[in-house]
């Protein structure tokens, strides 16, 4: 007679379960393949944006100095019409210099210092009329004030307003001078849970005691600088700024140089090459209401002369065979080419190209900075929502899986099956979907992306690609793929395995 | 677990001839409720079903058949009164102890099959040998030697979907042997087979029964299982109508002739 006795149920190896869990994917293949395209659409979408806000971040970082050449003769005509702002100076303060002074130096170690030091500190030393020692022991309180305004650069409007009213910049400091509202600041620092002031506060305390030193040291260059500009305004008379600085590695140079400014030789004729192509693309641009050269463009991309732009006459530039062509043009209708030759003129046209191109990075890469990753805090908010809609549809592909199959579940626990057996092979299998489809969508998303971005970037794009951080990226969607594909199996496939067999098998 | 006083199994080692209850219950109900609607489907059965015996139950369809194998094997839960196996209260097991009894001590024959679409014939008899802890090549010979029984070893690699109807309700039987079960639960066994293959299995459960001593429990409405079975169960509506062993039945049967 056999006779029941009740024991405990041995676990299966998870080879075994692996196995039950890869022939039941197999067989419903097709559902499989629906759920791994959901996966892969989201995961894309994410890859896609994490992507491109990596790309673009690197192209802003990798650009930035060309953009800051680009606007070098607009900085030099702002700086000879305007003091700089009392940010500005400190900011150039703040920069590295090669050397530190020794406590006690000798004359000629503050000289050495000085033909060391970065021309903009010896600027400050002529504007402001402070020795090199003065202005190297300033350096580091510098260094502080920039890492406080940065602190409250970040907070915004109201927050800042709360702690130290309405003033920006450098007049924070200057109000923080009084008693009440350094009282004020620090009472509602403390009450304000949302805000985190990262440094020690007596150290910002010793500094803003410091800070009329400073402050003393930024008027006095303000004032050497305004003194400054209207010595040269009155060299220059009637002629504008831009014509004058022509000459930058001439006479204008030296008298530039002489009331205290910062121009070093290398500057200086970076400058007049700049101004010189501007002369240049004026010239050329002009060329297009010239009736002779309307007419020879357009006989020579067979158009008719009112359909020739600009754009067109710079994009057959960039030929040398094109520049010269159209500088016998120039010669033919007799316009002056002012010794612009046509190796230069192909120059000028691809630097432009160039440029305009730099000028579209700029304008791509204004957001980027800041947030998750660097990706810019708009474009972390829009990576967030789209792991909500990754997750909705993740979870809806595969509750569908799961509910569909309770009739299984309960067939196989009705076999004797355990509950934590049916909740690893509905896991396993949720995981290898997540697996595939987190593939499938990070190559694809960064396919994506890397196209758009190259149509976008063009050349400007390769040197800058930042591989490692696209793998974390990829790394990221894949793991955010496999975790919701798991987490949305494994909550129907627990409800189901929980229920007496019949039970799960009347679900529908 | 298994040693608590309530799951221990009676230790007593039966008067040779004895009978032993091995199934029973108590004022066993089962209520379906789906919103408004209520179905009584059991109201309140009391059975005892001994060691060895072979019982076949018969009634109209939507009296509760199903559902009373449900209770007695353990795959659902009885809206109230309580269902004993071998004198342990099915209520007080745990999920691993229920899940013990499912797989090595009783077997089912299911009235729909439930064959695991995806699997193969083989897979699919081999599959509670896996969950009972069976090395995957002895599962294969043992599965294959059950096929055999059942007359489907040519085809132990047809899915259900590849099968006739009669094929997948042999894979069902082959099944329920896999952990050679202490009792068999058979929901119609052979409502589908023809004539000479209902023959063979009607042989087989008769054998495992004579031989080997198992209980076995089967609804049908076959008329040759009258002639193998020792006790008859009339459900209807949801209770128990009559009981008798086959031998009164057949005076009574002789009597009417
Ligand atoms: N999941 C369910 N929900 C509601 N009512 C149910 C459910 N399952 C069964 N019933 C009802 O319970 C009653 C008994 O059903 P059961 O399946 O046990 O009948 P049966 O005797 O096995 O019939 P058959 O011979 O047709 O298989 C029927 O009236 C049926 O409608
Ligand atoms: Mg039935």
């Amino acid at each position: 007679m056999k006779r029941i006795d009740v024991q405990e149920q041995p676990v299966l190896s998870p080879g075994r379960i692996f196995q039950i869990a890869v022939t039941g994917v197999k067989y419903r293949l097709f559902r499989a393949v629906v759920t791994v395209a959901v996966i892969v659409v989201a995961m894309a979408f994410l890859m896609n944006i994490l992507t491109e806000s990596l790309i673009k971040r690197a192209v802003a970082e990798s650009v930035r100095d060309q953009i800051e050449e680009m606007h070098r003769v607009d900085r030099w005509i702002a700086r000879l019409s305007m003091p700089q702002t009392a940010e500005e100076i400190l900011e150039g303060l703040a920069e590295e210099v090669r050397r530190t002074l020794p406590d006690e130096p000798a004359d000629e170690e503050v000289e050495a210092a000085l033909q060391d030091a970065s021309p903009y500190l010896r600027e400050l030393t002529a504007m402001s009329g402070y020795g090199m020692d003065e202005i190297l022991a300033l350096q580091p309180v510098a260094r502080e004030a920039i890492q406080y305004l940065r602190f409250f650069d970040n907070l915004d409007y109201g927050r800042r307003r709360v702690l130290v009213g309405p003033v920006e910049s450098t007049q924070i400091f200057d109000r923080l001078q009084s008693e009440r509202a350094w009282h004020h600041f620090t009472s509602n620092l403390a009450d304000m849970r949302t805000v985190r002031f990262p440094f020690p506060l007596e150290e910002f305390q010793a500094f803003i005691e410091r800070w009329d030193e400073l402050e003393t040291l930024v008027s006095k260059v303000r004032d050497g600088q305004s003194r400054a500009i209207a010595a040269i305004q009155a060299t220059l008379g009637e002629q504008p700024v831009v014509e004058a600085l022509r000459d930058a590695d001439g006479a204008f140079g030296d008298t530039l140089r002489e009331a205290g400014f910062a121009l070093t030789p290398e500057t200086a004729s970076l400058l007049a090459v700049e101004v010189e192509r501007l002369d240049y693309t004026l010239l050329i641009e002009g060329t297009i209401n010239i009736h002779g050269v309307r007419q020879a463009v357009a006989a020579r991309r067979d158009i008719l002369p009112g359909d020739v732009t600009m754009q067109m006459i710079w994009q057959m530039l960039r030929s040398r065979e094109g520049a010269e062509w159209f500088i016998g043009v120039m010669h033919e209708s007799e316009l002056a080419t002012r010794g612009l030759t046509a190796e230069r003129l192909e120059e000028i046209a691809s630097q432009r190209a160039h440029a305009r191109l730099l000028a579209i990075a700029e304008r791509q890469t204004r957001e980027a900075g800041g947030g998750l990753m660097g990706i810019g805090t708009r474009m972390t908010w829009l990576a967030f929502v789209s792991m909500l809609v990754c997750a909705v549809g993740i979870a809806n592909a595969m509750l569908m899986s799961v509910t569909e199959r309770f009739r299984e579940i309960a067939t196989l626990k009705c076999l004797g099956a355990l509950d934590a057996f049916i909740m690893s092979v509905f896991l396993i299998e949720a995981a290898l979907l997540g697996l595939v489809g987190g593939l499938g969508g990070a190559l694809a998303g960064l396919l994506l992306a890397t196209t758009r971005m190259a149509v976008t970037f063009r050349s400007l794009l390769w040197p800058a690609l930042p591989w490692a951080e696209i793998l974390i990226a990829g790394l990221i969607s894949l793991a955010v793929g496999i975790v919701l594909a798991a987490i949305s199996a494994v909550y129907p496939s627990f409800r189901a395995a929980r229920l007496a067999p019949m039970e799960a098998m009347r679900i529908e | 677990m298994s040693n608590a006083p309530a799951h221990t199994p009676l230790e007593e080692t039966p008067v040779p001839g004895a009978k032993r209850v091995i199934i029973r219950t108590v004022a066993m109900k089962k209520i379906y409720q789906r919103g408004e609607e209520i179905t009584h489907a059991l109201r309140g059965v009391d059975v005892e079903i001994y060691t060895g015996e072979f019982i076949v139950v018969m009634g109209p369809s939507g009296s509760g058949k199903s559902t009373f194998f449900n209770m007695i094997g353990a795959l659902d839960s009885p809206s109230e009164g309580r269902v004993f196996i071998d004198e342990v209260d099915v209520a007080q097991l745990t999920a691993e102890e229920l899940a013990f009894l499912r797989c090595r001590k009783i077997g089912y024959i299911f009235q729909s099959y439930n064959l695991i679409q995806y699997m193969t014939a083989l897979e699919n008899v081999t599959t509670p040998m896996a969950f009972g802890g069976v090395t995957p090549d002895e599962a294969r010979t043992r599965g294959m030697d059950l096929l055999e029984l059942v007359g489907l070893k040519e085809r132990w690699f047809h899915r259900p979907i590849e099968m006739s109807g009669g094929q997948q309700q042999r894979v069902a039987i082959a099944r329920a042997l896999a952990n050679n079960p202490s009792v068999l639960l058979c929901d119609e066994p052979t409502a589908n087979l023809d004539h000479h293959t209902g023959d063979e299995i009607l042989g087989i459960l008769q054998r495992l029964n004579k031989e080997r001593g198992v209980t076995i429990i089967c609804a049908t409405h076959d008329h040759r299982m009258m002639n193998i079975c020792d006790r008859l169960m009339w459900i209807r509506d949801g209770g128990i109508e009559r009981i008798a062993r086959r031998d009164e039945v057949e005076v009574e049967v002789g009597a009417i002739d």
